[in-house]
């Protein structure tokens, strides 16, 4: 059976700790680089501070979307160096492939994509703490969150070991998923109707960041509060605001307040 | 008819191409490493009666490939010298007695980004070890290691044969071998199949 | 016949046109490309077979269970320990980069004498001068360890004092010490019957206590929620991530947490909310109103809101009196869902800010945060794993760094529940030594870090109460002797005694407490020993500004 593995992060939870995203670079080898700023930093999962200017407040962690359909950085790499695998929804980019064009970076509506402006480097000594079950990368790619596929991996070995061709969902969870507080990023199969994951997906508190782009995103958020789900669909300043009406994994409206 | 004497340079110097490509090249490409010590792959099958691969090769509960045994594991036999051949002193000396792990030159090392599971190839796929491995098993030494000097992987990755034309089964291990078997067996593991 | 040069050319011409068909510029271009996609000068992980050990977090007190991923050697990843009975799986921010912390570039790994390298055995020989003249003194940063045992055996032995800092959470137990004699090491907040917090500035949300505890709690009966299971009231000056999340928040003028809370007491004790009857704070509910900047009507229905949905308790942030006394007021000393008298436990020692005057050393372990500096004049022996920039030590002494030596772990502040852990080297310190080693080795008497951690095991075992969870839960019971237990515990068991059960504390107040000064708000790094960042976190707060003030709209 193939799986579409997605997420559904319960924004009313997140308290903007930080602990996914350190240790998504934790897991994933991303090197800390003391001239990286805000721009050329590399954060495969990166939590935005939002507000409703009032006492309002959100924190929305955000890891690549996982598109779907019309995949936008799948479609415009000239390399090949990313594709939208069919068994898993995963969008994987291969940074070794990468001709470092960044045409993906401009493609990408959610900015989840970094280029590696510098070749990574830690400390004397701090690279043994590197994860072996992930490649670092090169100066002049383009990488993303890539689902924590290497834990993927480990997963479908010890199922294989076992002679099973399918997973147990408990031995692939995502670091960011694994470090979360207050359970606030929920994973999982999102074909497995049963799975919490696609429950969270089909409830009216559920939406997506610019649904109306129709890049079918497979990670979901939610949200009781009004303001945040009207936040998904902001349009930018200039931008005629159509009356798109974004829709729900469950095909209702998603009421804005 | 007289040979035009600049064909005759040209031939001359298309002969010098193909003898210096086929003949030469092949062998100043790959500089020749011995492992550490002579491994008699025959004899331990033979003495210690550990004739199936993952008596020593183990693969973990979780999955994982250990690949080749640690020093440790050798220890468990040859915490002493146990016959008077020259390698197992070597082995003896400087590792177990030491503690330090054997440097073995790794045939099937690849870049770090290539993932490829012994588990779902052998639990799965129903593959032996030799189908890749062929009869490594009964050797009476590992064969020497012949490093590429550009890439620095070995030969094995491309495979004996330079041209890559008339191959023994499991020689090369280059992303289209990958690939052309995975191919004849209808299996489609895409790029994040292999890839990390 | 001699070539001429156009034979030269046709030959070169003719070489040219036969390595086409020659496997050279294939071969070559293939393998240039595979070079050029690993670069010798790129780190690359070590390989070798990945294994996964237990153990505890040893950067706070706050004692979080861990799983460590080794491999080649060195630990990693880190994630949290599931069904651990404080932390419940999760870890803080910073914790998920420490392994990172002991190649970090500010770590020590030579003693150093005003900043220029010496050597262990000058340093020991400094030392044994200042403690043959005397007085000297030896700061904890943790007590109850094994390794305060040695530190406090061997002042005890040599005359010396043996004072320790305190987190801002033991801080905050400290008036129900003063009251109840109950040492702060055996009192714990009952959180998890509580159905309101109140806290005065206390970052619930954001690295309070053992983090996993509260924001799990938080998680699962009142995040997103408008009538919560759980209601926090969180009372602060400015809107902190805790007070953005909490079910109220109470927006008091800075330093105006003593006024709040004595006026709610008056309110529930004059409008009869409660049944306490006691001491009642001099001013009027109007004035104290006047002092937090909250109209006298706001204070009054706060003050019902609390008792609406009981069990309640108050929190403050640091050693505040009149939040304590509130608690008095609300009944929740040593009642269900309030403060509890938990087993272990051991006496306080003299508080760090009460040293002063001029002594002739003083020792810090390196449990100590960096910015305690006791108000002494002394030489002070300072042990600490990595420099954390200005300091008045004249001895900088390298400690093991995170993981790097045999440790152990008991209940950590606030909680309601004993537990005990140990922490095995998983790496070697190399140069490094601990305050209790340095200790021992002037002292043997002073014992071992080893047979005090197995004097704590035959204790516990002897006892015979609780539980090991981990790798093979069972009961202490269940055990062969106690030193299958000292061996579970190095294998990352976590030893849970038995919860605080409400009574056995008792409170009266002859006054109502003065105001206090403010507590700065603590938050992640409060309590974090090591005086740097895991470079990871450092680097990741900057760029998402999840440190700044939260009120920016920006998607």
């Amino acid at each position: 059976m193939k799986a579409r593995y997605g997420m559904a992060i319960d924004l009313d939870r997140c308290t903007g700790c930080g602990a996914c995203m350190v240790a998504c670079a934790s897991e994933n080898n991303v090197p800390r680089l003391p001239k990286a700023t805000e721009r050329t930093g590399i954060t495969p999962m990166l939590v935005h501070p939002v507000s409703d200017g009032k006492t309002g407040v959100a924190f929305i962690p955000m890891p690549c979307m996982q598109c779907e359909d019309e995949t936008p950085c799948v479609k415009v790499c000239p390399q090949q160096a990313v594709e939208l695998d069919r068994a898993t929804g995963i969008v994987m980019q291969m940074p070794q492939r990468c001709l470092g064009c960044r045409y993906c970076m401009t493609a990408c509506p959610y900015h989840s994509r970094y280029f590696n402006w510098w070749d990574p480097a830690w400390p004397a000594g701090m690279e043994r703490t590197l994860n072996p079950g992930v490649a670092v990368r090169m100066r002049g790619v383009v990488e993303k969150c890539n689902m924590c596929h290497a834990r993927l991996h480990a997963a479908e070995d010890k199922a294989a070991e076992a002679g099973k061709r399918q997973i147990e969902a408990a031995d692939y969870v995502p670091a960011c998923v694994e470090s979360c507080p207050t359970g606030a990023i929920r994973f999982g199969d999102l074909n497995d109707g049963a799975s919490e994951v696609a429950k969270a997906s089909r409830t009216p508190e559920a939406f997506r960041l610019l649904a109306r782009l129709g890049t079918e995103p497979k990670i979901y958020y939610t949200s009781k509060r009004a303001w945040v789900r009207a936040l998904a669909e902001r349009h930018p300043a200039g931008e005629p605001s159509q009356p798109a009406a974004p829709v729900a994994a469950g095909g209702g409206e998603v009421k804005h307040g | 008819m007289k040979m035009p004497r600049t064909s005759i340079f040209f031939g001359f110097g298309v002969l010098t191409a193909l003898a210096a490509g086929w003949l030469v090249f092949p062998r100043a490409l790959y500089e020749r490493r011995e492992q550490p010590f002579r491994f008699p792959h025959k004899t331990h099958a033979e003495k210690s009666g550990t004739s199936a691969c993952n008596d020593c090769h183990t693969l973990g509960k979780d999955g994982e490939f250990a690949g080749i045994p640690k020093t440790k594991d050798c220890a468990t036999c040859h915490a002493d010298r146990m016959g008077s051949s020259p390698a197992e002193a070597l082995l003896v000396d400087n590792y177990v007695k030491r503690g330090r792990e054997t440097p073995w030159l790794v045939y099937s090392r690849q870049p770090a980004n290539v993932r490829f599971s012994h588990a779902i190839h052998t639990r799965l796929a129903g593959m032996t070890c030799r189908d890749c491995h062929g009869a490594e098993g009964e050797s009476d030494a590992v064969p020497v290691y012949e490093q590429n000097r550009i890439s620095g992987y070995s030969r094995d990755i491309w495979g004996h044969s330079i041209s890559r034309l008339r191959r023994a089964p499991g020689d090369g291990m280059k992303m289209s071998d990958c690939e052309n078997c995975h191919r004849r067996h209808g299996v489609d593991a895409g790029c994040l199949g292999c890839h990390e | 016949m001699i070539p001429t040069r156009r034979d030269l050319f046709a030959w070169g011409g003719g070489l040219a046109g036969g390595m086409l068909f020659t496997p050279v510029p294939w071969k070559v271009l293939d393998d240039v490309s595979i070079w050029s996609q690993n670069w010798p000068w790129i780190p690359q992980p070590a390989r070798g077979p990945v294994e996964e050990k237990l153990s505890s977090c040893t950067l706070c007190p706050n004692a979080c269970g861990m799983r460590v991923r080794m491999a080649a050697g060195s630990p990693v990843g880190l994630s949290g320990m599931a069904g651990h009975p404080v932390s419940r799986g999760a870890l803080c921010p910073l914790g998920f980069g420490a392994h990172q912390l002991n190649w970090h570039p500010s770590r020590l790994r030579n003693p150093l004498h005003r900043g220029r390298k010496t050597s262990w055995e000058e340093a020991t020989a400094a030392f044994r001068k200042a403690l043959g003249e005397g007085p000297i003194a030896i700061i904890d940063g943790r007590t109850g360890r094994a390794a305060s045992t040695v530190l406090e055996r061997f002042a005890a032995a040599h005359g010396a004092t043996y004072a320790a800092a305190r987190t801002a959470e033991e801080k905050a137990l400290g008036p129900y010490q003063r009251w109840t004699g109950v040492p702060t090491s055996s009192l714990g907040y009952d959180l998890e019957n509580a159905r309101t917090i109140v806290s005065f500035g206390a970052p619930l949300l954001d690295g309070w206590a053992t983090p996993g505890r509260f924001t799990r709690l938080w998680s699962e009966r009142a995040a997103g929620s408008s009538n919560p299971a759980l209601r926090l009231i969180q009372v602060e000056p400015v809107q902190s991530r805790t007070a953005a999340f909490a079910w109220r928040w109470v927006n008091v003028r800075m330093g105006s947490e003593s006024a709040l809370a004595s006026a709610l007491a008056r309110v529930l004790m004059e409008e009869r909310l409660v049944t306490a009857r006691g001491p009642m704070p001099s001013e009027s509910v109007n004035e104290l109103a006047g002092k937090t900047g909250l109209a006298a009507e706001t204070i009054q229905s706060l003050a019902r809101a609390l008792v609406e949905r009981g069990p309640v308790v108050a929190i403050s942030a640091g050693d505040n009196p009149s939040v304590a006394a509130l608690n008095v007021v609300l009944g929740a000393v040593g009642a269900r869902g309030g403060i509890l008298r938990r087993g272990g436990g051991t006496k306080s020692p003299v508080p760090v800010e009460a040293l002063s005057g001029r002594m002739r050393a003083v020792l810090i372990d390196s449990t100590v945060p960096w910015e305690v500096r006791p108000n002494v004049d002394a030489e002070v022996f300072r042990f600490a794993a990595w420099h954390g920039g200005t300091t008045t030590a004249d001895w900088l002494l390298p400690a093991p760094g995170f993981l790097e030596a045999l440790t152990d772990v008991p209940t950590p502040p606030a909680s309601a529940i004993e537990t005990y852990a140990v922490a095995t080297p998983l790496m070697a310190a190399e140069g490094s030594k601990d305050a209790a080693r340095f200790l021992a080795e002037i002292d043997p008497a002073a014992g071992s870090l080893e047979d005090a951690i197995k004097a704590r095991c035959e204790a516990i075992y002897h006892a015979g109460k609780g539980g090991l969870i981990g790798p093979e839960p069972q009961p202490v019971k269940g055990l062969a002797s106690a030193d299958k237990l000292y061996e579970a515990l190095g294998n990352g068991a976590v030893w849970t005694g038995e919860a605080g059960t409400p009574g056995g504390l008792r409170c009266d107040l002859k006054e109502w407490p003065g105001p206090s000064a403010m507590e700065s708000p603590a938050g992640w790094t409060d309590g974090w020993t090591a005086p740097v960042l895991p470079p990871l976190a450092a680097k990741l707060y900057r760029e998402s500004d999840l440190r700044q003030a939260p009120a920016r709209s920006d998607v």
